[in-house]
Formats: structure tokens, C-alpha cells, sequence
């Protein structure tokens, strides 16, 4: 799949911002700066696949696969009376329909499926299969997909209470928007109602999608019920549609139907206020790489311009450039800060998260021996198992917002320090330049911009292999895990009295066993929790050195060219040097220019 | 002796211990209610349907029902001779309230008291459906006024006595809430995880396929599935589908409704079809139909967008033509119908055991909770029938059979099932013959069954717990052939049973 054949229409800035970025790559590679052009390749890629993902979510049976199959006008979901959803879906686009299987693993396995084939899949009868995929991407050729949105389809399979509902928050967490799914039957129920609170906590951009207004009369008084429920906290809006009516006005093409479906009002916040909010966010974050690129190879020219036009300074801006050449050195060493914060800070974290998970799963096995020994397993074991499922995977959510939390502060920390070294160097190189309050003021401006990029960094390192699928796999494969049924030895206590001490007996032999079993699913969850937090940790570590060992490496190699260039200019004759001023005052501008186009699109 | 008389003289017994006492005033409630009709309550999710189907089984339409969550005070409707609504206050005396009905619903007065002040409400109300069972509506629990869903679990689960003696659960879907409040309703001590007195209704099954015309063929499939499904056997006897706005309207239908239904079906299908396919779209379009816009909302209210489909195919087909026809074909295939055959077998036969077994609860439950000299051999008595009453024993099976506990090849427990009355009493049902057996085949039949059992619980290969129950079920049949003999069938009496007692 090449890039340019990609559709960019939906995303007028997304498309700009390439222009801009593929303008700085050939000047990066022109100044022969092949390490900053490899940067602008990153941010190229970023563009071209944004992965704005807008998570479906709700109570079972709402209509959330109907919804995502009338919004991409496809059946891609499959979609029954009776079996719930019980794998999440990514729709995303492609240039042709393709489906694939995602199996837990790092990286996760993709495994080709017919797209007719999904059903098998993801409906929850598969929990039989050897092992339940993680998830289930669906590519398809569709224009309002094209800007990258990924369209998630989480399963309702348990409804709201069950584990695969905190699966679902934690993609949530991941998410640039998110549809609370809850049909026209009724008003929200108490669940509803919590459970949509926890989701606009963690993702503002939250609307609530009243579905199948087609057959209930009276949707209108639903509705007018729910906006009086969510009028109290975030104003949520409420949005009424009928995917029966858009499925059929997409057949038929009709499009008085498909206004009366209610649609374009959904698809218009999906496209324009979610897609467009979180493809104006990608493009800053790109020209904000753009804008690096040019001040470092501005640095240069700056340098060797001030010894062109007064080579008696010569020697004083070697001796300064070879001083900030021993602080880039430092920088780039093993023992800077931002490195030594980073390799303390991720080996603290690592173990402050495994003490917490720790902490969390030995209060789970006490509360789960309480509640075995509040009843009796052989009446209660299933609503046990399905709390303690739920139960685990709370726990295992908090202790990953623990995780969240404190790789973003980490991440600013070592942004911080890197900043202080090289922030420095930077305002060395900026002592020669000739518009020196302007480009203060752009810096300051520029902080902004990369402060809000540094979040990302960390971010990035959690989504990693592939976004939000992380909490998925962790939890779902959790949710797979089983905790074996309890023998059931109980007589038919016929009589009554004789038998006592023998069912007392046996009450007891069913409760260690319960016990057991509950401990035995707590060591695997700690187990397999454990190592993926781990592994996460060491995914973030490593995403943080490269990215900050090679923004080393980048001023390592300015400040060699920039001295490079001062000693040459130096060696020209006066002649020469008129000459070579006239061509760094245009590279400059030239340099300017692209700032100013990256600084448009920012604005 | 009876379980019936048994069950009197336990009270009698305790009435004799606790004479005096604030509880004297209680027993003897207790005792007049094994004379009253069997008590079912309605239960359910918010916006389950509950007051919807409780209006179609009386055949009228009492309990208001709205879009909006509705009913938030328990409310008892049971047969009367006056027409009287009497709330009962949390503090004070009961008072009678004003009540005036609108479009048929009443519309209770509740004279200055808000809802959270009413304990509950008891409408008299003379009806037929009425002598058979008293039926309670319930608020409906996740209900996002808390106190509102708390009565519920209150009625319905409460510690001394229930006041229900058994329960109709609706359910939308099943919902992992649907089994946890079944769990609780079951929690006691005697009745264990015991689906002997609640039947499990799929309610608005129509909405399941979203008003397609088949909607109810796949809510009997999701039906069926779900009274398979161990988590639901252990709680409920069986699921059956019912549209329950459908039954409500098929039980109330008007002529005029039927006249107005007509100008729909006179239309040409194609243009009908499009008009139904939103309720907005009906409400609205097609203004040469000749409905105004409130007969419009009326029908929308009454029957649903599946049911206008419904009504107007079965007009246009000419399955039926008048009123009555078609209210007796709606209410066929809102599954009302299935429902009452369902209560008549697995409630009704049975009231005198499900209204013992309320009893002997409560008695159980007041000699734990208030011991006195005396309430021991009460608490004696109460075990010993609870022990040896073979319906008891027979329902301590069947709760044994459904929560798995039991265990052999599956037709054999299929058969075990059935011969202790999991599908019915009646022995046609015991015997899998069909109702109008004559008793020389039902005689054979139970014949056939008491040696079968008997041999079964005789082998050495059956497992301990099959063999108890097999006894139990050739005391079953020893009793369908007792009863036989006892009716007088005009041939041989009481010669089968010595004859099989011999075998």
C-alpha cells in the first residue's frame, strides 16, 4: 500500500502539513542533513496515518455494531438478536476490503481472514476457540475513513459490569472520540449513567448515540429524559439516529432517508469536529517538527555568516562553538541528566507499578476469600468468577492509570532536563542570530508547541505496536483465562440433621476449593499483568532514548557543521566571502519562507 | 392429612406459642393467605414491561404505563367487589384514595403524599383474571432513583415474610443484572437457589428483531436458548417470549382501532411499507390515509410500530376481518397465550405447594428470628413437613436437577425432570402424554414409569444422588396411580398400585 495513493480529501490540514513536511525533507537532504530528514520522514508517516480512533461503546444490545455498520454504509460487523459482540473491531481504511485476525503477542499477530468471515470471529460463541483473537481489523475503501479515522467496535458481550466493559474504558483512554451507544426503549439506567461518567473522565470528546429512533414512538421524551440525566456533569450531547433508515437509504440511495436517519449529523461530528479537531493536533505537531529542523540548520548558517562578515570574530566564535561542542558531547553522553533521569526514573516506575499490582491483586484475594466465605461457592460460584473477573479488571485498570500517570510524568521530567542542556545550546547558537528578538519570541511560542508534544512521546511509547490494542490483549487475555469449575459433591440432603456434619464438612472442602481457584486466576493475572506492564515500560524507555539520543545527535552534527562552516568561512578570501554572504542570506530566507508556511498551518 | 392441613396446624401450633404477642397479629395473616388466590409478583428492569403485561393478563388496562420510568410504588391489584384504591402510608393509618381512569389506565391520587411516603398501594378491583392470582407490579430495578429500585429488592426478597409467592421475572434480554436479583430473590435459607416459583418472561420480545415481522419467531429462538442455559435453569423454571404491548392491546382492542387499522391495509403494500418504516414516518406522511395525526399517535401508542406491521399484514392477508378475530390473532402471537398455559401447569396446579411453602418460610424464618418456649417444636414441625411433604421433595429435586447437582444421562434426567412435575403438575404432563389421555393410557403409562424408576433406584450402578431422586419419582407415580384410583376411572382401582408395589 503506497502513501500518495491514499485519498486525503477529508483533511484539507493534514494534506498542507505533508506539502510541508516533504518541503523540509528535501531541504534537509540539500543541506545534507540526511539524520533530520530521516525526523521528517517520522512525522511524514504520522501524517499519512494519523489513527484518529473513535471508540463505539455501551451497554449489549444497544445497536453498537449496527451503528458502525450504518456509519461505514457496510455490513462489517456482524450483527444478530441474540449473541453479543465479544472482540473488538478496528475499521480502518484500505484501499481494498480486507480483514485480519489480531492474536496477543509483542508484536501482536496478524493472521488474514476472509472479510465474510468475521462472524466466526467475534460473536461470543468463539470463547471455545484455542485461543480468542485480540481484536479484528477491518480495512475498507471508504472516503470518511480516509483521513485516518479507526472506527472501534467494542464488545458488549456481559454488558456493562463485566470485564470486557473495562476493556472497553481503557480504549477509551486511548481514544480521540467516543459514541455512547444507548437505544430509544428507555431512559439511561443507573449503569448506563456511571459507566458513561467514567468515559467522558477519560476522553471529554463524548457523545451519547440515541439509536433505533426508528421504531420507538415516543424516542423524543427518551431523549429530552436523557439530556436531563447528563445535563448535571459534561454537557454530553445527544444525538438521535436510526441505523435501520441509513442502511436502507445507503441501498437506495435515498437521501431524504438518510436525513431522517439522523446520520449526517453524527458523521459531520465524526468528520469534522473529531477527525478535524484530531488532524489539526497531528499537523501542529508536524510543523512543530518542521520548525525544529529549520532553526537547527539556520544555527549553522548563522554561525558561519557572523565569521563571513567579521572573520576577526573568527576565533571567538570557534572558541564558543567548541564550548557548546563539549556540552552537546555531555549531552550525548551515557551520564546526562535527562539519561540518568531516564534509566533511574523507568527502573523506579517499574517497580512502583509492580507493588502497586501487587498490592491491588492481594486485596482482590482477600475480598474473594471474604466473599467465598460470606456463601456457599456451589450456589454463588458463577456470580463469583464473573466478579471476580470484573473485579480484576478494575484493578488492573487502575493500576495501569497508575502506569499512564507516571510515564507522562517522567516523560516531562526528561524532557525537562534535556531541555536545560540543550536549551543552552540553543540560545548559544541564537547569540548570532542577526533577528534575535523575533526568533526569542518564536522559541517561547515553539516551547508551547513541544511541551505539548512531549505528552505525546509517552503516548506514543504506550500505543506503541498498535494503538489501544495494548489494554485489550492485556485484558482480554485475562478474560480467557478460566477459573475451572468447583466439583459440586453435595448430596441431595434428602434428610435433614444426620447430614449436617457432612454438609458442613463439605461446605468447607467447596470453599478452599473455591479459594484455590481463585487464587491460582489472581497469580495469573499478576503474572501476565506483570510482565506487560514490563514490557510496556521497557517499550516506553526505549521510545524515550531514541528520541531524545538522536535529537543529541542532531545538534551534534549542527554544531560540528555550524564549526566546520566558521573555520572554511575563516580560510575565503573577501572576495569569497561577499559572495558566499549574498548565498547564506538566501538560504536563510529560503529557510524562513518554510517556517513561515509550517507557522501558517499551526495557526 | 394434606400439605394444606399440615400447614394449618403448623400455624395453628405456633399461633398456640406466640398468642399475646405482636407476631399473633402476623400469623394469622399468614394462615387466612392459604385461603386467598396464590400471589405472583411481576418483576423486572426498568422499563421492563411489567405493568404492560400485567394489564394484558387481567385483560384490562389498569397499571399506568408511560416512556418514562412509571412505576415507582408497589402496587397490589387483587379481586374485589367495590372498586377501591387503599394506599398504605410508611407512618400512619391506611387511607382510600380518589382514582379516575384515564383512557382507561388510572390515574391514583395520592392526596398530598409523595411516593417515597407510600409503602404501598392495594387496588381492589373486581376481575376474573383477578380470582386466580393476585399480582403484584413492581418498581423496577437499576432504576436511577435508587429508593425506588431498593422496595423492590425489599417485596421480594424480605427476611420473614414473602409476600410474593412467586414471580414473574421479565427480562429485555438477559442481563447479568437479571440473574444477580434472581439470585437474591432465591437467597433463603429453605428455598436455596430454586427455580420452583419463578418463571423467566422474555418481555417486548417484538423489540429483539427491532420490529421485523419475524421478531417473534427470534425471540422464541433467544427464549429457548436462554431456558437451556445453566445459569438461567438455576433460577427460573422456563423463559417464554411475550410481546407484551401486543397481548395488552389484543386483550383491550377496540372496533374503532380495527376501522382505522383497515385504511392501512386498503393502501397498496408497497406504499405502506414505506410509510412503516419509522414511527416519525407514520406519524407524519401520507396525509390521504384519512387518520388524523392523534389517531395516529394512538395507534402508535397503542399497538407499536411492530404491531401496526403486524395488524395491518393480518388484515390485508384476511386472516382476519373483524375485531374479535383479529384481537385473537394478535393476542395468539404476542405469546400471551403461551404464558398463561406456561402459569396455569407450572403455578396455578400448584398453588397449595407454593402457598405452603410461603407459609412454613415465614414460620421458619419468625421461630429463628424470635425463639420462645415452645417455638422449638414449632421449628420441629415446620422441618418435618418441609422434609417429608413429597411436593417439598419433589421441588428439592427439581432445584437439585436444575442447579446440576444431579447427575446420569441427559434423556434420563430429562425424563426425572418431567415425572416430578418440572414441566407441570398435571400427570399428563408428569407422563409426557397428551391432556386429553384417557386415564387407561395415563394408568399405563405411570405403570410403565413407577417400574422404570423403581428399577433405577434399585440398580447399584446409579450414582447416590440419582438413586434418591429416582425414589422420590416412584413415589410420584405411585401417587398419579393412586389418585387414578381415587377418581375411579371405572376399571380396576387401587389393583395397579399393589400390582407395581409388587414388581
Amino acid at each position: 500500500m503506497t502513501e500518495s495513493k491514499r485519498p486525503v480529501a477529508g483533511s484539507p490540514e493534514l494534506a498542507r502539513a505533508m506539502r510541508v513536511v516533504e518541503l523540509g525533507m528535501q531541504a534537509s537532504t540539500a543541506y545534507k542533513r540526511p539524520d533530520l530528514a530521516d525526523r521528517l520522514a517520522a512525522a511524514k508517516r504520522t501524517l499519512a496515518e494519523p489513527g484518529i480512533h473513535v471508540v463505539v461503546i455501551g451497554d449489549f444490545k444497544q445497536g453498537k455494531s449496527s451503528l458502525v455498520n450504518a456509519l461505514v454504509g457496510t455490513n462489517v460487523c456482524p450483527v444478530d438478536d441474540d449473541v453479543a459482540t465479544a472482540v473488538p473491531t478496528y475499521v480502518r481504511y484500505g484501499p481494498q476490503p480486507r480483514a485480519e485476525l489480531l492474536f496477543h503477542g509483542d508484536p501482536p499477530q496478524r493472521e488474514p481472514i476472509a472479510i465474510d468471515a468475521i462472524r466466526q470471529h467475534v460473536t461470543e460463541n468463539v470463547g471455545a476457540a484455542a485461543e480468542p483473537p485480540a481484536g479484528v481489523i477491518v480495512q475498507l475503501p471508504r472516503n470518511m475513513l480516509a483521513s485516518g479515522l479507526v472506527i472501534v467496535d467494542t464488545p458488549g458481550v456481559g454488558g456493562l459490569g463485566s470485564a470486557h466493559a473495562v476493556a472497553s474504558l481503557a480504549a477509551v483512554s486511548m481514544a480521540d472520540a467516543v459514541l455512547f451507544v444507548t437505544d430509544a426503549s428507555q431512559e439511561l439506567t443507573a449503569v448506563e449513567l456511571q459507566y458513561l461518567q467514567r468515559a467522558v473522565e477519560m476522553c471529554p470528546a463524548t457523545v451519547c448515540v440515541l439509536t433505533k429512533i426508528d421504531f420507538y414512538p415516543a424516542w423524543r421524551k427518551v431523549r429530552d429524559l436523557n439530556e436531563a440525566h447528563l445535563h448535571g456533569g459534561a454537557d454530553i450531547p445527544v444525538l438521535p439516529v436510526s441505523s435501520t433508515l441509513r442502511a436502507r437509504a445507503v441501498r437506495t440511495e435515498d437521501t431524504d432517508l438518510n436525513t431522517e436517519s439522523g446520520f449526517p449529523d453524527l458523521v459531520r461530528f465524526v468528520t469534522s469536529r473529531v477527525a478535524g479537531g484530531a488532524s489539526a493536533r497531528i499537523a501542529a505537531s508536524a510543523m512543530e517538527e518542521v520548525i525544529a529542523v529549520c532553526q537547527q540548520i539556520e544555527s549553522q548558517f548563522e554561525a558561519e555568516r557572523s565569521v563571513l562578515a567579521d572573520p576577526a570574530k573568527n576565533a571567538q566564535v570557534v572558541s564558543e562553538l567548541t564550548a557548546v561542542k563539549g556540552k552537546v558531547d555531555a549531552l550525548r553522553s551515557s551520564m546526562a541528566k535527562w539519561s540518568q533521569t531516564l534509566n533511574d526514573g523507568i527502573a523506579d516506575l517499574s517497580s512502583d507499578v509492580d507493588h502497586d499490582l501487587r498490592a491491588r491483586i492481594r486485596q482482590l484475594i482477600e475480598e474473594a476469600d471474604d466473599l467465598i466465605d460470606e456463601f456457599d461457592p456451589a450456589d454463588t460460584w458463577h456470580e463469583i468468577q464473573s466478579w471476580l473477573e470484573s473485579t480484576a479488571a478494575e484493578r488492573v485498570m487502575e493500576n495501569y492509570g497508575l502506569l499512564r500517570a507516571r510515564a507522562d510524568q517522567l516523560s516531562e521530567q526528561v524532557w525537562r532536563h534535556f531541555q536545560e542542556g540543550s536549551g543552552e545550546i540553543l540560545d548559544r547558537l541564537a547569540v548570532y542570530n542577526p533577528a534575535d528578538v523575533l526568533a526569542r519570541a518564536e522559541v517561547e511560542h515553539k516551547m508551547e508547541l513541544e511541551k505539548m508534544g512531549v505528552r505525546k512521546q509517552a503516548m506514543t511509547a504506550l500505543k506503541s505496536s498498535y494503538m489501544g490494542i495494548l489494554m485489550f490483549t492485556m485484558l482480554g487475555s485475562m478474560a480467557g483465562l478460566t477459573l475451572g469449575p468447583i466439583a459440586v459433591g453435595i448430596g441431595l440432603a434428602m434428610g435433614i440433621g444426620g447430614l449436617r456434619a457432612e454438609k458442613k464438612r463439605q461446605l468447607t472442602q467447596r470453599r478452599s476449593q473455591a479459594k484455590n481457584a481463585a487464587r491460582r486466576y489472581c497469580d495469573e493475572i499478576s503474572f501476565r499483568v506483570g510482565k506487560d506492564s514490563r514490557d510496556t515500560l521497557r517499550r516506553i524507555q526505549r521510545q524515550l532514548r531514541d528520541h531524545y539520543s538522536a535529537r543529541a545527535e542532531e545538534l551534534n552534527r549542527s554544531t560540528a557543521q555550524a564549526l566546520q562552516s566558521a573555520t572554511e568561512a575563516a580560510n575565503r578570501t573577501k572576495a569569497e566571502r561577499a559572495k558566499r554572504i549574498a548565498d547564506v542570506d538566501a538560504e536563510l530566507g529560503r529557510l524562513r519562507e518554510l517556517r513561515k508556511h509550517a507557522e501558517a498551518v499551526i495557526a | 392429612m394434606t400439605l394444606v392441613d399440615r400447614t394449618r396446624a403448623a400455624l395453628d401450633q405456633a399461633l398456640a406459642v406466640y398468642e399475646g404477642s405482636e407476631y399473633a397479629e402476623r400469623l394469622t395473616s399468614v394462615r387466612a393467605r392459604l385461603d386467598e388466590p396464590l400471589r405472583v409478583a411481576v418483576a423486572g428492569r426498568v422499563k421492563a414491561g411489567k405493568s404492560t403485561l400485567l394489564n394484558a393478563l387481567v385483560g384490562e388496562r389498569l397499571a399506568p404505563t408511560d416512556a418514562g420510568e412509571c412505576t415507582r410504588i408497589i402496587t397490589w391489584y387483587r379481586d374485589g367487589h367495590t372498586y377501591e384504591v387503599v394506599a398504605h402510608p410508611r407512618d400512619g393509618e391506611p387511607r382510600q384514595l380518589r382514582f379516575s381512569r384515564d383512557d382507561g389506565a388510572l390515574d391514583i391520587d395520592l392526596a398530598g403524599l409523595s411516593p417515597d411516603e407510600v409503602d404501598e398501594l392495594v387496588v381492589s378491583w373486581p376481575s376474573q383474571a383477578l380470582r386466580t392470582a393476585t399480582l403484584i407490579d413492581t418498581p423496577g430495578i437499576g432504576s436511577l432513583s435508587e429508593a425506588t429500585a431498593r422496595r423492590t429488592w425489599q417485596v421480594l426478597t424480605a427476611e420473614d415474610e414473602t409476600p410474593a409467592d412467586a414471580v414473574l421475572y421479565l427480562m429485555r434480554h438477559l442481563h447479568p443484572q437479571d440473574v444477580q436479583f434472581l439470585q437474591a430473590f432465591h437467597d433463603t435459607e429453605v428455598s436455596r437457589p430454586n427455580p420452583i416459583n419463578a418463571i423467566g418472561v422474555l418481555s417486548r420480545a417484538d423489540e429483539i428483531g427491532v420490529g421485523r415481522l419475524d421478531a417473534m419467531a427470534s425471540a422464541r429462538r433467544i427464549s429457548a436458548r436462554l431456558a437451556a442455559d445453566p445459569k438461567v435453569r438455576r433460577v427460573v423454571q422456563t423463559v417464554v417470549p411475550v410481546a407484551g404491548l401486543l397481548a395488552e392491546t389484543a386483550a383491550t382492542l377496540t372496533e374503532a382501532e380495527v376501522q382505522q387499522l383497515r385504511k392501512l391495509a386498503e393502501r397498496p403494500a408497497r406504499e405502506v411499507e414505506s410509510l412503516l418504516l419509522s414511527a416519525d414516518r407514520f406519524a407524519e406522511l401520507m396525509p390521504e390515509l384519512g387518520l388524523t395525526s392523534i389517531e395516529r399517535q394512538g395507534l402508535l401508542g397503542r399497538f407499536g410500530l411492530f404491531g401496526i406491521r403486524l395488524a395491518t399484514a393480518l388484515l390485508r392477508r384476511a386472516v382476519a376481518s373483524t375485531a374479535t378475530e383479529l384481537a385473537r390473532e394478535l393476542a395468539e402471537r404476542s405469546g400471551v397465550n403461551d404464558l398463561r398455559a406456561v402459569l396455569e401447569s407450572l403455578f396455578f396446579e400448584r398453588r397449595d405447594v407454593l402457598k405452603c411453602r410461603s407459609a412454613l418460610l415465614a414460620l421458619d424464618a419468625l421461630t429463628r428470628i424470635e425463639p420462645r418456649p415452645g417455638s422449638d417444636a414449632v421449628a420441629a414441625t415446620v422441618e418435618e413437613v418441609v422434609a417429608s411433604a413429597h411436593p417439598f421433595r419433589e421441588l428439592r429435586v427439581l432445584s437439585s436437577l436444575r442447579a446440576g447437582w444431579v447427575t446420569g444421562k441427559q434423556p434420563v434426567l430429562d425424563d426425572l425432570e418431567r415425572i416430578i412435575g418440572g414441566a407441570g403438575g398435571a400427570p399428563h404432563d408428569r407422563l409426557r402424554l397428551p391432556p386429553d389421555a384417557d386415564p387407561t393410557a395415563v394408568r399405563a403409562a405411570a405403570t410403565t414409569a413407577l417400574a422404570n424408576w423403581q428399577q433405577r433406584a434399585e440398580n447399584p450402578m446409579t450414582s447416590h444422588e440419582l438413586a434418591v431422586a429416582a425414589r422420590i419419582a416412584v413415589r410420584s407415580c405411585e401417587g398419579i396411580l393412586a389418585d387414578l384410583a381415587r377418581h375411579g376411572d371405572g376399571s380396576r382401582p387401587a389393583g395397579d398400585l399393589e400390582q407395581a408395589r409388587q414388581r
